[in-house]
């Protein structure tokens, strides 16, 4: 299979990475060797990587360094540089906390509904009409002249 | 001769007898990759100090999080993606914030923009150069370099590292690393130019 410039100049980086399939490499190798203006591109990328061959002297690893930071590691030692981020509480979960909150509500409510029951019961046995809210005598006294219910009936009998 | 499948093997080991409280696994895992890791971190800062700094925050970090390790990826790749992050949170720390993706105009470019800043073209390094001296113009060069594009280089070129593994590391697709990579060498070449016009490839 053959290929054009267009085709073979973006995998010519991951060709000269070793990233390429053989079936990817094999057509931009024979492309390589008819173009020259890809291969002057191929040929950068190898001058490019030459620069990288070498690297400054390594870092001493200071003595002892991995028996010190084990050690520091096993006594629960957190590093000096980054904190960790604040610890995540589990979360509690949902159900519980709501069956407690209803069962609470429920008890309230049971308890209120006991207490207005028993305030809208009368308070003895007996059918006193006496015994009538105040506001209705209040009324009665603002209307002096106009018989309470009470008393029509006290009358006709 | 060991392979990678039976050093993968000892790490998982290591790492299972380290979580069942074997201080010494977990210290012949900090002596089979410290010197990787002292070699990355170095790349972020100048200073021995706060090159062993970050190191030892490293190892620290991984033995905190070892319950965490899958073992689908390598410990390596694993304790990798802890030094990059470890380093670049160093550098946020110290006030010398890595260049975040989107603030590089690079990274947003049109493919025919980033196609042009290819066509810049340095030279090999000349013969005459020695080999410290090479090192040192490299390391320079770098330094000019946001940290998400010097970062894919090393990875790429110091630790040759397959496009995969760096995808693990970075967590980002293949993908992105080929076009992080591919602007990072562009970026390279635009810096060392402009540091060493000297090293400009002849028409």
């Amino acid at each position: 299979m053959k290929i054009n410039c267009e085709a073979a100049r973006p995998l010519v980086p991951s060709y000269l990475d070793g990233e390429l399939t053989e079936v990817q490499a094999s057509p931009l190798r024979t492309h390589l060797l008819d173009c020259p203006a890809c291969r002057e591109v191929a040929k950068e990328g190898k001058s490019l990587g030459r620069w990288f061959e070498f690297q400054s002297e390594p870092v001493a690893v200071p003595a002892g360094f991995a028996a010190r930071v084990a050690r520091r590691a096993f006594a629960g030692d957190p590093g000096l540089l980054v904190p960790e981020p604040p610890a995540i509480r589990p979360r509690r979960p949902l159900l519980p906390f709501l069956l407690v909150v209803s069962a609470i509500a429920a008890a309230i409510l049971f308890v209120l509904a006991v207490a207005i029951q028993r305030e809208s019961l009368p308070h003895t046995n007996g059918l006193d009409a006496r015994s009538r809210p105040r506001w209705l005598d209040d009324h009665s006294v603002e209307h002096a002249s106009a018989e309470t219910p009470v008393q029509r009936v006290e009358t006709r009998r | 001769m060991i392979t990678m499948h039976e050093v993968a093997r000892e790490d998982t080991q290591l790492v299972e007898e380290a979580l069942g409280g074997n201080q010494l696994s977990f210290q012949l895992l900090i002596e089979r990759y410290q010197e990787r890791i002292f070699a990355l971190a170095r790349h972020y800062t100048k200073s021995a100090v706060e090159v062993e700094d970050i190191v030892q925050d490293t190892f620290l970090k991984a033995y905190r999080r070892l319950e965490t390790f899958q073992r689908q990826s390598s410990f390596s790749t694993w304790l990798y993606r802890i030094a990059v992050n470890t380093a670049l949170d160093f550098l946020k720390r110290m006030g010398r914030s890595p260049v975040q993706a989107v603030e590089d105009p690079e990274l947003s470019a049109s493919p025919v923009r980033a196609q042009a800043g290819s066509g810049i073209a340095i030279a090999a390094p000349d013969a005459r150069l020695r080999r410290e001296e090479v090192a040192r113009i490299t390391a320079e060069v770098l330094d000019e370099l946001p940290e998400i594009f010097r970062t894919v280089l090393v990875l790429r070129e110091f630790e040759d590292m397959p496009y995969q593994q760096m995808a693990e590391v970075l967590g980002i697709s293949i993908g992105t690393v080929e076009s992080r990579l591919f602007r990072a060498r562009a970026r390279f070449k635009e810096a060392m130019i402009r540091l060493h016009p000297e090293f400009a490839a002849a028409d």
